[in-house]
């Protein structure tokens, strides 16, 4: 598959304020990618760039081929946008603001915009500003959606939908996703990425610090495990070994309760000397992963030599 | 300190209101005072002043115009309508606004009685009022003492309080009709109707005989029968009373409102005068013209402001020219006596004050200037959406940036047009009532000449925003227009040289209804507008959108 996004050192700063430095990644057609990182990482920088609301101070960011600063208005026939926080006309109905903005796109099928209405239930004779968080956010999602977009970019899609709403916006991922069709989407639910997301690329202080495969990512894994004995067992027995970070016993020595990185192999080999009444594992979700991104430098740099 | 309690946050809220308001009220009270000393240089003058109030009296009552105070009096009249804005504009909002925002959930929450946050906000609101009343009083004061007018202290003081009586009443009514509307936006445009409603009432005693009756149901009666200003008349005590009463009860009542309804709810109305209710809807309309084109979104945001300044620039013109041979002789007889006044509408108008058309000229001068003042209200409604991030999702369609911007332009340029165009056909059609003649081209390029004017700010004002946040555009705009404003207002009379005098538009706008339009002047403005709209474009092209 092609790359329908391609950015290349892209570098974006306010002023004195830092935005974005160095951004490069790619996505493929077709991919659903995943875009993460907390608030003030750059994930909106990097977005607004590629829709052209902000001109990039060095690097390129280029969508089907095209430039997305000189090649805009070509770009954005075929993107479907959800702005982050978006702000409409609050006097307007529901149905007013999808109604322009298929005017200003041009050629959006009126069945298809209906099914969507009819799909999140959205009651379109209401004032913008009569509406609840989460129907503001219905309206802003069945514009991105409505002309069949060939590359959906949506900054935070699901913050404020109820849990109905958010199974319905991820059956719609995935009949865009199904179609051939390209989605880029931040997030800092991470859950949410690991369910819908094939790649994610994690940014943080404005720099690009990780992308792969959502289960490549995940086998940077720091990992829990419980074990219990029948007897007590000294601590020493699993300080020593690679893979373990930390050790801390539980139920007076009968129990240890272990930090991993790494294979468990060694471990379960020097647990096996002793009487084992239980033994439980965690998978690491993408949160812990996520998070471990954020703690200090040196953690993060002892991580990338050992799995990157 | 001031975060202390509810009603020191909200009066901290209120602070650069109270100043600016305040501040500002007490100047347009002491504006009139400087000029009637140049009104009333001979017996004669004082005389004619007299009469031409009188020709006026529905305005205000002409009690004792030939001195400081009465003048003063009279002359803000009207102006009670101006000064009742802010309290208009704080009562819709003072709970109506929390509810709108979410943050009346949040105050709500506190560990305080729903009564005592209530009363605590609308006690800030009449401790606003009384301060902003103090320093219009104490301007006032000073006024008086530097025109020589013939009050005291004390009566000075009293009329800031009876302006903050009739302001609490206003306010009070405008509390209480938001507790029976979703958002505070209509309850103050109820208020303001039924404070036209009411100005236009306390009107009618005074133009048609036995009709005190009717007067009395308006609080702007009461508010007029205090003249502190004028000693020989003084403060009405039962009067203020009244006002008092009325502002206590107006906003009691919206206070047990209130702590009776839903936070975020209104209070239902009867049956009879409930809205049929709204049924949900998925439909979409298809037919809404205003929808179709980012010009066209233009011209349906922008329909009814001109609607209104349409109303206030073509009525302001037409009554100019019905009224103008009304009081010809008495407007003569008193322009005669001041040299000073003389001097200004010669400046402003172009020609003789004793004919018609040179004072319809002065008159006319003002035109251009609310025009102006229109469009400097719709680029800040620009700058505003940029900066409020309306525009983000627009420029994510698949339309240019010139696209967006210049749909916007042409909006306001075809409502500039309609204004300019009603203006004309009402100054025709208030000629040929009064009986005026007025040369129909020179009519024509009066009205029709100031578009390039609205338009040269308003192109400016697009070229600013693309460097200035809302609020410093909106202020550099102002500012641009007051300096104009000055230049040629009293730039004549100060003999500034001819290259200061070129650097106001209105310079360039002439005198047209008695000379025509200067075609090069105008053609001067259309190409520097055109500059800024061109340079504007080129900057809102390269520009980082809501940043």
């Amino acid at each position: 598959m092609a790359a329908i996004i391609e950015v290349d050192k892209l570098t974006k700063s306010y002023g004195s304020k830092r935005g974005i430095a160095g951004v490069s990644f790619a996505v493929e057609e077709g991919e659903v990618f995943g875009f993460l990182g907390p608030n003030g990482a750059g994930k909106t920088t990097t977005i607004r760039t590629l829709m052209a609301l902000l001109r990039a101070d060095s690097g390129s960011a280029k969508i089907a081929g095209l430039d997305c600063w000189t090649d805009s208005v070509q770009i954005k026939r075929m993107v479907g946008y959800m702005p982050g926080e978006p702000a409409l006309d609050a006097n307007l109905t529901g149905g007013q603001i999808l109604e322009f903005f298929a005017h200003l796109r041009g050629s959006v099928d009126r069945t298809y915009l209906k099914q969507l209405i009819d799909r999140f239930e959205l009651d379109t004779s209401r004032k913008f500003r009569q509406y609840s968080t989460g129907n503001k956010r219905k309206v802003v999602l069945i514009q991105a959606f409505m002309h069949r977009p060939r590359l959906l970019i949506l900054d935070e899609p699901t913050s404020g939908l109820d849990p109905l709403n958010q199974q319905e916006f991820d059956r719609m991922l995935f009949e865009a996703r199904d179609e051939g069709r390209t989605v880029f989407l931040s997030s800092h639910v991470l859950s949410e990425v690991e369910k819908t997301c094939t790649r994610v690329g994690i940014i943080r202080d404005g720099t690009l610090v990780r992308i792969g495969e959502v289960a490549e990512v995940k086998a940077i894994k720091r990992y829990e495990m419980t074990i219990s004995f029948a007897d007590a067992v000294p601590l020493d027995t699993f300080k020593s070994l690679a893979s373990v970070i930390e050790v801390e016993a539980l139920n007076n020595g009968h129990g240890v309760r272990l930090t991993m990185q790494g294979p468990a192999d060694a471990v379960i080999k020097a647990a096996a000397r002793y009487p084992v009444v239980s033994l439980t594992s965690y998978e690491p979700s993408l949160e812990d992963i996520f998070l471990r991104y954020y703690e200090a430098d040196g953690v993060l740099a002892k991580e990338a030599q050992g799995v990157a | 300190m001031w975060l202390s309690s509810v009603f020191l946050k909200s009066l901290r809220d209120y602070r650069i209101a109270i100043l600016g308001w305040g501040i500002g009220m007490g100047l347009v009270v002491v504006s009139p005072m400087a000029s009637v000393t140049a009104l009333i240089t001979t017996p004669q003058a004082r005389e004619q002043l007299v009469s031409l109030a009188a020709t006026f009296s529905w305005n205000a009552d002409a009690i004792a115009v030939d001195t400081v105070g009465g003048y003063a009096m009279f002359k803000i009249g009207i102006f009670i309508f101006l000064i009742a804005v802010w309290s208009l504009l704080a009562g819709s909002r003072m709970l109506r606004g929390e509810e709108d925002r979410g943050s009346m959930d949040v105050l709500l929450s506190l560990p305080r009685p729903r009564l005592n946050v209530a009363l605590e906000k609308l006690a800030a609101i009449w401790t606003a009022l009384l301060a902003m009343g103090l320093l219009i009083g104490l301007l006032t004061f000073a006024g008086g003492k530097i025109f020589h007018g013939d009050f005291g202290l004390g009566d000075a003081l009293l009329f800031g309080l009876n302006l903050a009586l009739i302001c609490a009443v206003i306010g009070g009514l405008a509390l209480l009709i938001s507790q029976f509307t979703q958002e505070r936006g209509p309850a103050a445009g109820w208020t303001a109707g039924l404070l036209l409603v009411f100005i236009v009432v306390d009107m009618v005693h005074r133009v048609a005989a036995n009709t005190e009756w009717i007067s009395r149901l308006s609080p702007i009666y009461y508010y007029n029968l205090s003249k502190p200003l004028v000693p020989s008349h003084g403060a009405n005590a039962g009067a203020m009373v009244v006002l008092l009463a009325l502002a206590l009860i107006l906003g009691g009542l919206a206070v047990w409102l209130f702590v009776k309804r839903d936070v975020g709810g209104t209070v239902p109305l009867p049956r009879l005068l409930r809205l049929p209710e709204r049924r949900a809807s998925r439909a979409l309309p298809a037919r809404d013209w205003s929808l179709r084109s980012v010009y066209a979104r233009g011209m349906g945001m922008i329909a009814m402001p001109t609607v209104w300044w349409t109303i206030g620039i073509a009525g302001f013109a037409g009554w100019m020219v019905y009224v103008v041979q009304l009081m010809e002789a008495k407007l003569s007889g008193l322009l005669s006596g001041s040299p000073t006044m003389t001097g200004l509408i010669k400046n402003l108008g172009g020609g003789d004050v004793g004919v018609n058309a040179g004072f319809l000229s002065a008159m006319f001068f003002f035109l251009p200037l609310l025009l102006m003042a229109f469009a400097v209200t719709q680029v800040n409604r620009w700058s505003g959406d940029e900066s409020d991030g309306r525009l983000e999702l627009i420029l994510a369609t698949p339309r240019s940036r010139p696209e967006v911007l210049l749909g916007r332009f042409a909006a306001l340029s075809t409502a500039t047009v309609v204004i300019a165009m009603i203006t004309l056909l009402t100054s025709a059609g208030a000629a040929a009532a009064a009986g005026l003649k007025l040369d129909g081209g020179n009519l024509a390029a009066a009205t029709l000449g100031m578009i390039p004017f609205g338009l040269l700010i308003a192109a400016i004002g697009y070229l600013a925003s693309g460097w200035l946040r809302t609020a410093a555009d909106t202020g550099l705009l102002s500012f641009v227009l007051a300096i104009w404003f000055f230049i040629s207002f009293i730039g004549p009379e100060l003999k500034l040289p001819d290259a200061t005098l070129r650097l106001s538009a209105f310079y360039y706008y002439g005198t047209p209804l008695l000379h025509g339009l200067q075609l090069t002047s105008v053609l001067g403005v259309i190409a520097v507008g055109a500059l800024a709209l061109g340079i504007g474009t080129l900057r809102f092209v390269r520009k980082d959108i809501g940043v």
